[in-house]
């Protein structure tokens, strides 16, 4: 009988102990996902997509006569096409050329503010009319060379 | 034959743009001032006005050094 008591305590101490054994922490709830925030691709910078040259320019800016040869009483037109936004400065610098000679015929420039393509138009006429001979222009944007036009005046 | 370069003093030159132009005001400028060397029109200084109002309060008072918008002719 002492036996079958003590097999009794024995079995209960063993379920007692398990029936108080404390329960494992439930685990740690999964992170939140991070945020997906969409942030906008940047925008795109002022380039340069073309330069061209002409006689005469439409309401939107560019040449409506094309041409790399001009009379010597032309206003001769460079209009610089750019895509992307932001503000950038322009700059043309218009010269002559005869042999190894170079002469400085004009330098300007305009700083713009796109807010997408942009037509962007230098011109240069001479009262008493052009020399005859080769010029070139070359386009700078924000000082750096971005294209060089040849032209003539006959 | 002369190897004269020939004389470019003269020489006109002019710019525009189908985006806004910035301008550097200058010593000596005025809004009518800066209209006729940009539209050929000085009475159309009220555009220059209208589109800077956010830096300009006076028409009568821009300083050497602001930068203006110009809006496309």
């Amino acid at each position: 009988m002492k036996k079958l008591q003590i097999s009794v305590l024995v079995v209960a101490l063993t379920f007692g102990l398990f029936g108080c054994k404390k329960e494992a922490p439930p685990p740690p709830p999964a992170p939140a996902p991070q945020a997906q925030v969409q942030t906008p691709p940047a925008p795109a910078p002022v380039a340069v997509a073309s330069i061209s040259l002409g006689k005469a320019l439409g309401p939107d800016k560019k040449v409506t006569v094309p041409t790399d040869t001009f009379a010597k009483d032309d206003t001769i037109y460079a209009v610089v096409e750019t895509t992307g936004t932001g503000s950038a400065t322009l700059k043309a610098k218009w010269t002559y050329h005869r042999g190894d000679q170079t002469a400085s015929v004009n330098d300007s420039s305009q700083t713009i503010s796109a807010s997408g393509p942009a037509a962007s138009e230098f011109h240069i006429s001479k009262p008493d009319g052009w020399p005859t001979g080769d010029y070139q222009v070359e386009i700078s944007l924000n000082d750096k060379p971005v294209g060089t036009r040849k032209f003539a005046v006959k | 034959m002369s190897d004269e370069m020939p004389d470019f003093s003269n020489v006109k030159s002019g710019s525009s743009s189908t985006a806004t132009k910035i301008y550097e005001v200058k010593a000596g400028d005025s809004l009518s001032k800066i209209a006729k060397a940009e539209y050929g029109n000085a009475n159309a200084w009220n555009r220059i006005f209208e589109a800077n109002k956010d830096i300009l309060k006076d028409p009568n008072k821009i300083y050497p050094g602001q930068k203006l918008k110009i809006p496309p002719k």
